[in-house]
């Protein structure tokens, strides 16, 4: 029994509990209420901008949390919530939202709702053909009412006041006081004429207002210019049709496109987020990357995964052997120093043997260059690249697999050596028939993650020399060191077309689709050394 | 129980409405227009104070955030608008307003690349800006650059080009022409006093376009207003065919070397090993510190006039900004005038694109960057520039590295971008 719970227990107060229960009954339905609260005014802002997706993950966690809180049977999911409803939102929700994403047009140009972009397009105005532009002055009451003098081009003045029609007044009489140089009246009788620093003071409000007789209002545009601007799209609901009011073309909601188009295909801007079915799953299978460099792409993208497991397993698996020997001296302060790599960011270290590599001033090569007259074109062949990333990408990864394989030669009886011993195994023998297999039982689910790892490590690739030397005449631009991911980075983002998520989404779900399915093979292929195991 | 549960969720479900009520609303709705402003509180004459306290945000990198911060002071004094930037990275501007401008929380003003209109533009991101009795300050190749389809949506404040450098101990004269360019190169190689007379980025196709341009050749045509035309694609053109063969040709002579990169191209110069290059004002304070004499002058030409790609930085406004015309206004009131654009134009060592100032550039270096962006080209800002970029490296370090004839790395590269834009 616990000090609090003999607390409790031994201050019978009849009434502390009770309101305990009650305060806390009533701090928890205010929280509640405090962060649906929050959920609602949040939710109503994302249907307003149509915004559903999101919508929908905040109100399955808004629900949940109430349901939680308010059922006395789900106590236990309390604590549990909080984590719940972030693996809802951090989680979940990329991951729906990826593949929703994969099935839409998502792209520039088609960012905004169906519902943000008409009313992005209603607030835009035209001047009509003709209709004269003027030059303002703008007075103002002391109720805060106001009133725009008017010179149009060709000299004419006008007053006008929020709806009453413009009218053609001569200065000097009784209203409106003798003009001044600029032709402006230096007085109006009952406003105060503002100066060109106070207009632009009250600004916005006058550029809220439209000045003169509905419809041919007059509406501010710039500090300099007013005129007959009129709304330029109208909306038609009922017809899913957008008009131009300017030449009364129609311009009529394509579902799959997510654009308003005419009947002669001109499209206005911006478009909108519309579900296309498969459009970009086909658009991918059908896309000349395929029939380009693809399977060049997708070989080294394999060889490089499988090659650099290979090597950072075999020099980690070595090193780790090494220096687990007792004799080896000093071999802790060496084994820390091979773990240095490891420290290092791999930005920075990834850039360096970018520059140690370099033929020109590469520290590297120019040695190479003075022992032997001759230095490897690490960055320009095509060969060469490839041994220079796998290089760079051992010595980054190198580390981990030593840190592993040391941990799990802990692991490995050793009644096994000794009998080996004594049955007269060489090291040799002791090594391949011990150690790597009783190995590989732990280690191996570590080398499938790697590989997966390796399979997608854009970083390397791109930070090093960015995929390249180029292949000559491809049919898309592709590097000979390009992996599958940084070669679709490429085509989703360098299409010409700007950013498309959509798309981009779709090849993120085939690439995820082939690494589950080498992952897949990969575990059942390691379940050949779980059965080694429990043989043991 | 579950009667009770619901009954309590109602009841939570009504204070929350009733919570949210107070909250501020996302969407004000525009009051109907053509009714008169409702009583606002009677004022005596002697006082004129501001209807409402506003605001500009402006979105821009941090130090041109410290200059607008300053000058917003002076601003907020005359006008009695406040100016709130908010700093962040040079590119996130872009990025974030893609985001949160359809959201209604972007800033009234941004601060960016020309090159930027193509992507904003599409997304209905940007307002078109009226100049009116400014727009004969301005440098016209500037408002060019930041005209799309006929509308101006940025002020221009400054203009930055690539223009040749060269070592005046080692080059006298600057070279008028490329076939000069290739003839120095020769003699100083020959006599061993540099080991390379002209030094070029490999795969850099940034600063090979001003060669190119010079044999004739060009990346997108334009039409008859000046706008870049997707659909002609130039990269393999009879002109940049000609540059990616003089290309060729210095790297067959041993002129040109492969796997040079920026960093090397500027030891190399500093150093002293190579004598001449094409760079930017952005190269300008590297230089000017490790002191090896220098001297700026145009691009050379080939067949006709060697142009380099112009770039123009600028404001912009927010489509979904709620403040349009004040946002305006303080463009053209107040930065487009001689003080602001001369603090802006202190900032960093770029011509301004405000003629007032421009004129009066007493930096030799800067004046000289100016000429030599006179005959430069806006950088195409259509969106299909993107597909661009990488096709066209890739030829270029193909013929650096001598992997195929010239005239086939650019026909398949105009390919690659035909194909990559759906031609």
């Amino acid at each position: 029994m616990s000090l609090v719970e003999i607390r409790a227990r031994g201050a019978p107060t009849p009434l502390a509990p009770k309101l305990g229960y009650i305060s806390r009954l009533i701090l928890r339905f205010l929280g509640l209420a405090v962060g649906d609260a929050f959920a609602l005014w949040f939710l109503y802002q994302l249907v307003i901008d149509g915004v559903w997706f999101l919508a929908a993950a905040i109100s399955v966690i808004t629900l949940g949390i109430n349901v939680v809180y308010l059922r006395k049977d789900l106590y236990s999911l309390h604590w549990l919530s909080p984590g719940l409803a972030l693996m809802v939102l951090l989680v979940v929700y990329p991951v729906v939202f990826t593949v929703y994403s994969a099935f839409t047009n998502y792209s520039d140009g088609h960012l905004l709702t169906k519902k943000q972009a008409i009313r992005l397009l209603e607030k835009e105005q035209y001047l009509p053909e003709g209709a004269p532009t003027y030059r303002w002055t703008a007075f103002r009451s002391p109720a805060g009412e106001y009133a725009l003098w008017l010179v149009s081009e060709d000299g004419k003045t006008l007053l006008t006041r929020p709806g009453v029609p413009a009218q053609e007044v001569t200065p000097g009489g009784a209203d409106v006081g003798p003009i001044d140089e600029e032709g402006i009246p230096q007085s109006i009788s009952g406003y105060e004429r503002l100066s060109r620093i106070d207009a632009v003071r009250f600004l916005s409000e006058l550029g809220k207002l439209e000045f003169g007789e509905p419809p041919n209002t007059i509406k501010i545009s710039s500090l300099d210019k007013a005129a007959q601007y009129q709304q330029r799209y109208a909306y038609d609901a009922s017809q899913d049709v957008m008009v131009d009011r300017a030449t009364g073309t129609a311009y009529r909601a394509v579902a799959m496109e997510g654009t308003f188009t005419s009947a002669k295909g001109e499209t206005l801007r911006p478009g909108f987020q519309v579900t296309v079915g498969w459009q970009n799953f086909n658009r991918l299978l059908t896309s000349p990357a395929l029939r380009g460099p693809f399977t060049r792409v997708f070989a080294w993208t394999i060889a490089f995964a499988f090659l650099s497991v290979l090597s950072t397993f075999a020099v980690g698996l070595f090193l780790a052997l090494v220096f687990n020997d007792p004799k080896i001296p000093a071999r802790k302060l060496i084994r820390s120093v091979l773990i240095i790599p490891y420290t290092i960011p791999g930005f920075i270290s990834i850039f360096i043997w970018a520059g140690l590599l370099n033929p020109h001033l590469g520290v590297i090569n120019t040695h190479l260059v003075k022992l032997f007259g001759w230095s490897p074109p690490w960055l320009s062949d095509p060969w060469w690249a490839k041994v220079g990333i796998l290089l760079v990408n051992l010595w980054l990864g190198y580390p981990y697999m030593m840190l592993v394989c040391t941990g799990a030669l802990q692991a490995i009886s050793p009644d096994l050596y000794e009998a080996a011993e004594i049955d007269g195994a060489s090291a040799w023998q002791r090594f391949w028939s011990i150690t790597l297999p009783l190995l590989l039982v732990s280690v191996g689910p570590l080398l499938i993650g790697s590989f997966a790892f390796n399979f997608n490590n854009f970083a390397v690739i791109y930070l090093f020399n960015r995929g390249g030397p180029p292949m000559a005449g491809t049919l898309t631009p592709a590097g000979h060191t390009d992996i599958l991911i940084s070669y679709t980075f490429r085509l989703a983002f360098a299409s010409g077309r700007g950013s498309d998520y959509g798309y981009a989404s779709a090849i993120t779900i085939a690439i995820f689709l082939i690494v589950a399915a080498i992952t897949i093979f990969n575990f059942r292929y390691t379940r050949m050394w779980e059965e080694v195991s429990e043989s043991v | 129980m579950a009667k009770k549960m619901l009954t309590i969720f109602s009841l939570i479900i009504a204070l929350s409405l009733a919570l949210s009520a107070c909250a501020p609303k996302g969407t004000p709705t525009a009051p109907p227009a053509t009714k008169a402003p409702t009583a606002t509180p009677v004022l005596t004459p002697t006082e004129v104070p501001t209807a409402v306290p506003e605001q500009l945000t402006i979105w821009t990198d941090e130090a041109r955030g410290r200059v607008m911060e300053e000058v917003g002071k002076t601003f907020t004094e005359k006008y009695g608008v406040k100016i709130v930037v908010q700093p962040m990275g040079f590119g996130d501007v872009r990025d974030q307003l893609k985001v949160a401008g359809p959201a209604g929380e972007g800033p009234d003003i941004i601060i960016g690349a020309h090159d930027w209109l193509g992507e904003l533009v599409i997304n209905a991101l940007l307002a078109p800006i009226d100049l009116g009795d400014k727009k004969k300050f301005f440098l016209d190749a500037a408002l060019q650059a930041f005209t799309y389809e006929g509308k101006l949506y940025g002020m221009p404040y400054l203009t930055e080009n690539v223009a040749l450098f060269r070592n005046p101990e080692l080059v006298p004269d600057a070279p008028k022409t490329w076939d000069e360019v290739e003839k120095i190169a020769d003699t100083l190689e020959k006599e061993g006093k540099v080991k390379q007379g002209y030094i070029l980025q490999q795969g850099d196709p940034y600063h090979f376009f001003p060669v190119m341009t010079a044999f004739g050749g060009y990346v997108f045509g334009r039409d008859a207003q000046g706008n870049y035309d997707p659909k002609d694609v130039g990269l393999d053109s009879l002109g940049s065919i000609a540059a990616a063969k003089w290309l060729d040709m210095m790297v067959k002579k041993g002129h040109l070397k492969p796997e040079v990169t920026w960093e090397i191209m500027h030891t190399m110069f500093e150093s002293g090993e190579a004598a001449m290059m094409i760079t930017g004002p952005w190269s300008l304070p590297r230089l000017r510190q490790s002191g090896i004499p220098y001297a700026i002058s145009n691009i050379p030409d080939g067949t006709t006039i060697g142009r380099p790609f112009l770039g123009v930085h600028g404001f912009m406004v927010n489509a979904f900004s709620k403040n349009l015309l004040l946002a305006q206004t303080f463009l053209t009131e107040f930065v487009a005038t001689e003080e602001t654009m001369q603090r802006l134009f202190e900032l960093e060592p770029r011509a301004s694109a405000f003629l007032p100032v421009r004129e009066k550039t007493t930096d030799p270096d800067i004046a000289a960057f100016g000429k030599a962006g006179e005959v430069g080209m806006p950088m195409p800002a259509i969106p299909q520039m993107s597909a661009v970029w990488t096709a066209w490296g890739d030829a270029v370090t193909l013929i650096f590295q001598q992997q195929v004839p010239p005239d086939e790395a650019f026909k398949n590269a105009a390919q690659q971008v035909r194909t990559a834009i759906g031609q």
